[in-house]
Parts: C-alpha cells; sequence; structure tokens
C-alpha cells in the first residue's frame, strides 16, 4: 500500500473513531445518529481498503440506507426525543465499563490470534490483485452451498419479521 | 474488463507518474465540474424550454442566443442572494445537508459507461456502488427538511425519505434480472454484454439490448424507468415538494446556493437515473444492430470512444427529456396510492419478473430472443 493510500485509510479511521465517540457522548440524539452515519461510512470505507468492496456496498445500503434512516424516522416523529439533552452518561461509569470490558476483551484477543495466524498481508501487488478480483460471486456461491441452511434460516426469520410488522400495522 | 481504461490510470498514463489517489481526485473534479455541473445547468434551462414549448409560452429568451445563457445568469443571481439560516433551525445540519444530497448525487458519475473507454471506475460491484451511494441523498433531504424548523419542510422531508427508501426495493429487484443475465455487477461488461454481433457463438456472446432478452426485462425496464422517477422524486412523485400543499417542501427555507445545491442534485439524480435505464436495459453505448468494433476496419480509440459517448448521450438525453414531458402531463399521485402503487403493484411483478427471468434462462440456456431468432433454437 502506498504512502498516499495509507494516508487515506488514516483518515477514514480517525473519522470512524471520533464519530463513533461522539454518538456515544453527545448529549443531543438526533446529532448522535448523524454521527453513527459516519462511523458506517467509515466502516465501510475500510472494507473497501481490505478488498471487501461487496460488503462495503451492502454496508451503506443498510446501515446508511436503512437502519440510519429509521433512526432518524424515529427520533423525528418522536416529538419530545430531539428537544431532549442526555446528559447522564457521567453518573455511571464503573457498570458499563466493566461490562464492556468483560465483552470487548474475548472478542479482541480472538481477533488478534486470528490476524497472527493469517501471517503477513502479502505484497503490494497482491493486494492489488486482490482487490480488484470479483468476490461476490464467491459470496453466492458459498451462500447458496455451504452455508445455506444459515442462509434459508435467516430468509425464514426476515420472512416472519415482515409478515408480523404487517400484522401489527394492519388497520384495526 | 482488462481493456477498459479507467480516469485515474489514463491521466497517470498521460501526464506522466505522480501518486494515483491524486489522479483519482483530479479525475472525480473533472466529472464533477465537465458533466455534472454543466448538465445540471442545461437541465434548468432544457426544463424551462420543454416546460414553455408544451405550455404554448415562449420561455426564457433574453440572455444570449435562445437564451441558452439563462442558466449562467441563474447561477450568478443564486450566488448574489443573501444565505439565510431560519431562526431556532439548526445551522451545522443546515449546512451539510445540501453537501449530503450533492454527493449522493455526484458520486455515481464515477462508474458510469459513458463509452468502453471512458469510465471512471469499472468497479466490481458497479451496481450496487450506484445503489449505495446514491441512499446517501435521503438522510440529507430528511436532515435539511428538520434543521429548517418548519413544519412544511419536515413534511417534505418525511415523505422524500419515506419515498426513496420505499422505491428503493423495486429499483433493485428491476436490476436483478440483468444481474442474473450478465452473471457480473460490473457496468462495462453488462453493457459489454448488449451489442449486437450474433454471429459469435457461446454463452458470452452480445445478445442485444437487455430489454428485449425476455419478456419479462421487457416489463422491468419500464418498471425501473417509474420507480427511478419515485427515487428522484420527481412528477408524478413529487410528492416531497408538492407545492399546492407544502409550499416547497424540504427546499422551502433553503435561499442561494443552498437551494442551487439541491436542485443540482436533483437534476444530477435524474441524469444518473436516465444513464442506469440506458446502461441496464437500452445498450449503453452500443449502437442498435450495428457493432462498430467488428466493422471490419479499426477505428481510432478516440473516434470509437467518442461515437459511443454521442450514442451513450442521445438515449440518456431522451429519457430525461422523457422525464420533463412527464412533467406536464401526468398529475400527482396521493401518499396513499404512492405506496400503494409501490407495494402492491410494482413489487410483486418484479418478482415475477425475477423469477420468470431465472425461469427463462434455465429453459432456452441463458439465450436472448434475439439469439433464438438469428441463431436458431439449436446448439
Amino acid at each position: 500500500m502506498s504512502s498516499g493510500s495509507q494516508a487515506i485509510l488514516f483518515a477514514f479511521q480517525l473519522m470512524t473513531l471520533m464519530s463513533a465517540v461522539l454518538v456515544a457522548f453527545h448529549p443531543n440524539i438526533l446529532y448522535a445518529s448523524v454521527a453513527l452515519l459516519f462511523t458506517f461510512l467509515g466502516v465501510a470505507c475500510m472494507f473497501i481498503f481490505i478488498g471487501a468492496d461487496f460488503l462495503a456496498g451492502a454496508q451503506v445500503i443498510v446501515y446508511v440506507g436503512g437502519i440510519t434512516i429509521l433512526i432518524l424516522f424515529a427520533i423525528m416523529l418522536t416529538q419530545w426525543m430531539y428537544k431532549a439533552t442526555l446528559r447522564d452518561v457521567r453518573t455511571k461509569i464503573l457498570l458499563p465499563v466493566v461490562a464492556c470490558g468483560l465483552l470487548v476483551t474475548p472478542i479482541l484477543l480472538k481477533t488478534t490470534r486470528l490476524i497472527a495466524d493469517l501471517g503477513p498481508l502479502g505484497t503490494a501487488e497482491t493486494m492489488t490483485a486482490f482487490s480488484f478480483s470479483p468476490k461476490t460471486q464467491v459470496i453466492g456461491q458459498a451462500l447458496l452451498t455451504s452455508y445455506v441452511l444459515p442462509f434459508e434460516a435467516v430468509t425464514i426469520l426476515l420472512l416472519g419479521a415482515l409478515v408480523g410488522a404487517v400484522w401489527l400495522a394492519r388497520p384495526q | 474488463m482488462a481493456e477498459t481504461a479507467y480516469f485515474a490510470h489514463s491521466l497517470q498514463t498521460w501526464l506522466g507518474g505522480g501518486p494515483l489517489w491524486i489522479w483519482g481526485a483530479v479525475s472525480a473534479v473533472v466529472v464533477i465540474f465537465g458533466l455534472a455541473l454543466p448538465f445540471g445547468g442545461l437541465a434548468t434551462y432544457a426544463e424551462r424550454k420543454i416546460a414553455a414549448d408544451i405550455q404554448d409560452r415562449v420561455g426564457p429568451n433574453r440572455v444570449g442566443p435562445f437564451g441558452i445563457l439563462q442558466f449562467l445568469a441563474d447561477a450568478v443571481k443564486m450566488l448574489a442572494k443573501e444565505d439565510f439560516i431560519p431562526r431556532g433551525g439548526d445551522h451545522f445540519l443546515f449546512n451539510i445537508a445540501p453537501v449530503f444530497v450533492v454527493v449522493g448525487a455526484c458520486a455515481t458519475f464515477a462508474v458510469l459507461p459513458l463509452s468502453k473507454y471512458l469510465l471512471g471506475a469499472d468497479l466490481n460491484i458497479g451496481v450496487l456502488y450506484v445503489l449505495a451511494i446514491s441512499t446517501l441523498v435521503s438522510p440529507g433531504l430528511l436532515l435539511g427538511s428538520w434543521a429548517s424548523e418548519n413544519k412544511w419542510s419536515l413534511l417534505g422531508g418525511l415523505r422524500a425519505a419515506a419515498q426513496i427508501v420505499s422505491y428503493e426495493i423495486p429499483v433493485a429487484l428491476c436490476i436483478l434480472p440483468i444481474i442474473l443475465i450478465s452473471g457480473t455487477l460490473q457496468i462495462g461488461t453488462i453493457v459489454e454484454l448488449q451489442g449486437w454481433n450474433l454471429a459469435l457463438e457461446g454463452a458470452k456472446s452480445p445478445h442485444f439490448w437487455n430489454l428485449f432478452h425476455n419478456p419479462f426485462t421487457l416489463v422491468s425496464g419500464f418498471i425501473l424507468f417509474i420507480a427511478g422517477l419515485a427515487e428522484t422524486n420527481r412528477i408524478p412523485f413529487d410528492l416531497p415538494e408538492a407545492e399546492s400543499e407544502l409550499v416547497s417542501g424540504f427546499n422551502t427555507e433553503f435561499s442561494g446556493m443552498r437551494f442551487g445545491l439541491f436542485a443540482l442534485g436533483e437534476f444530477c439524480e435524474v441524469f444518473v437515473m436516465c444513464a442506469m435505464v440506458t446502461a441496464l436495459y437500452l445498450g449503453g453505448w452500443h449502437i442498435p444492430f450495428l457493432d462498430i468494433e467488428s466493422f471490419g476496419v479499426t477505428l481510432p480509440t478516440l473516434l470509437v470512444a467518442l461515437i459511443q459517448l454521442t450514442m451513450f448521450m442521445i438515449k440518456t438525453l431522451l429519457l430525461v427529456f422523457v422525464v420533463m414531458w412527464l412533467r406536464w402531463t401526468l398529475p400527482r399521485l396521493r401518499v396513499d396510492q404512492l405506496m400503494s402503487l409501490c407495494w402492491k403493484g410494482l413489487v410483486p411483478i418484479c418478482l415475477f419478473n425475477v423469477l420468470g427471468t431465472a425461469v427463462w434462462l434455465w429453459v432456452f440456456h441463458g439465450r436472448s430472443l434475439a439469439q433464438l431468432i438469428f441463431q436458431g433454437g439449436g446448439h
């Protein structure tokens, strides 16, 4: 990776982290959700840098185009929500820190071990070749062969959620 | 495709070295200032002239020959206007909202297949990229309308976001048959496969325009255009800015260049939508019944690029004309009609089209209607 693209990657990482901090600590929930949008975008950009372009596209469609819009809708339709300032974060610190530590430490340990097992990432040429190779086809074939059962289970779950939403929203 | 040249790569080789990301940034600037801005400007002029013609008026005719410089005068006027943020409005979100709209609209220009040799970037996920990056528009509309502290704006913004999110589903479902046929998300390859060279045998030989590939794609091509109209908030789906109910909808409080950015974003979206219909269904840069690259004589690359660019622009601008023509032809839908059209009309038809295309490909071994007629059904 050249120094130029490394600088761009660093900028995206900085954007992701800063906006994630804003999501957690901004007192206005509307600003927090806008910051969440930038976190999602930053994660998508990092996916692009490791060559996972399909994942990046799906990330933007689902999280920026779907989840963030839904959150914004919910905030704007609940009138007291965007006027309220949420400032009770300082009072409880110990319990969230312990809970997060317990959750995050195993994940961090596992991922560092996985990354160590992978070894070096390869030369610039192999990385470039990898990022331009088509991966959507591979993902599709994996989903419909090795992982067909979980895939179908998820589709049934989503269908159930869809039917449930229609049932809840039906005219009384 | 190996032979397609990316803007940034060509710039790097022509102008001698330098880091690629600088040339990437330069080509982005070239695309925005060379394509998006002039199109946005000329589209406002064309829109007013076409409207005038349809309503039997004269239209802009003072600035320059036939009033063609009107858009420059408008731009100067917009720059000179007072930059106004309503009291009680949210300054930060008010400022950032037009940026979302313009970025979402202009970033899609990167993958538009203007010609085989004039592609910003032929991404592996080209079609998905267009769908993904254009979702940035709806947070822009929503935040801008909320930051205006105006109930008409907020109603317009909520309508816009709901409409865009709903109509994204038929749009995606109309693109699926094309992906089934082409077996790729790369827009360059999708266009390449729609050529007219039916003498070629084999699964990957050109099969003429996707619109005429089979009866199901004929339907889904039209639905893509309809759903695209709704996604770009054009009449008959312009509920977000319905001027008889909501003053001007989400952009009511925006003045000067911020309003200009919203308008520019909308026209760019219209162009991108028409370009996508052209690329996916109408053969992109290909000339009907003619394959200029297997002509016998090899034409210079630049000439081929120019011919293809002209062909692509003719098809796209014809569609843009239809969009403007519809504005003065159809009345606006109601909100409930809009939603029932999407969920009870377009989505079921689209699902049926996807299934139908899959069955067609299975029955006829991936052959198109044109291949069946001109090559015979045998193997």
